[in-house]
């Protein structure tokens, strides 16, 4: 059941990691040459905009590439050892670093461009969820080290 | 704190081999070393039942303490 679980989730992450590649190099790049097209007071921001959302999305492809390792460590039951700290705690970087730029866009927008109140709710939303996803995955972090710790343990009785 | 699992007097008792005594109980040749040398951390009780039965000995004449 895991490993069929594990096989669509793998499927999943190819599809996001080649949607983040198409929205990094197409996508935003197409739509901020439009907006800055259109607005004179946008045009300033294209480019620093574009440095954030390809940096933000990065760190999703970060991500997608250690959790890839950590399911493949799931399959081969080494889940539960300290090799795994490693991939997850770059995890929990990217995380950290996204959360970050993503909070820094909103209220730097907030401030400077959007004149209506829709946007940056909707991105201040986002910078919540963004939280409620990095604290998850530290809280997740701190369940693995105990499992790991106990594993250790039973490893040792005879 | 060292707890010796003290198998060598009750195989020679027994007239058993290292390796048959190994099988019989179950365990690996690696995990005997482990118990001998007193590096073990924790012995499973069906573990020490499977020892006492093959051995037909009491845990008390399995177990002992030693100093550092």
């Amino acid at each position: 059941m895991t490993n069929r679980a594990v096989v669509v989730l793998r499927i999943l992450l190819v599809l996001l990691f080649v949607g983040l590649l198409v929205g990094q190099t197409l996508s935003i790049p197409g739509q901020l040459a439009y907006m800055a097209s259109q607005s004179p007071v946008f045009a300033p921001l294209r480019w620093p905009l574009l440095l954030v959302a390809v940096l933000g999305m990065l760190c999703g492809q970060v991500v997608i590439v250690c959790t890839w390792r950590l399911l493949s460590m799931v399959m081969a039951d080494r889940i539960f050892s300290e090799d795994a700290f490693v991939w997850v705690n770059v995890i929990l970087a990217a995380l950290v670093t996204a959360w970050a730029l993503l909070l820094g866009t909103t209220v730097f927008l907030s401030l400077v461009l959007f004149d209506d109140p829709g946007t940056p709710m909707m991105m201040f939303a986002m910078v919540l969820a963004g939280g409620t996803v990095v604290l998850l995955m530290y809280v997740m972090r701190a369940l693995l080290r105990q499992a790991t710790t106990l594993r250790t343990e039973m490893d040792g009785v005879i | 704190m060292p707890i010796v699992v003290r198998i060598d007097v009750q195989l020679a008792r027994q007239k058993l081999g290292v390796g048959e005594f190994a099988e019989r109980v179950g365990l690996t040749p690696a995990n005997i070393a482990v118990l001998k040398n007193g590096r073990a951390k924790a012995v499973r009780f069906s573990t020490l039942e499977a020892m006492c039965r093959v051995l037909d000995c009491q845990p008390g004449d399995l177990l002992e303490w030693v100093e550092d």
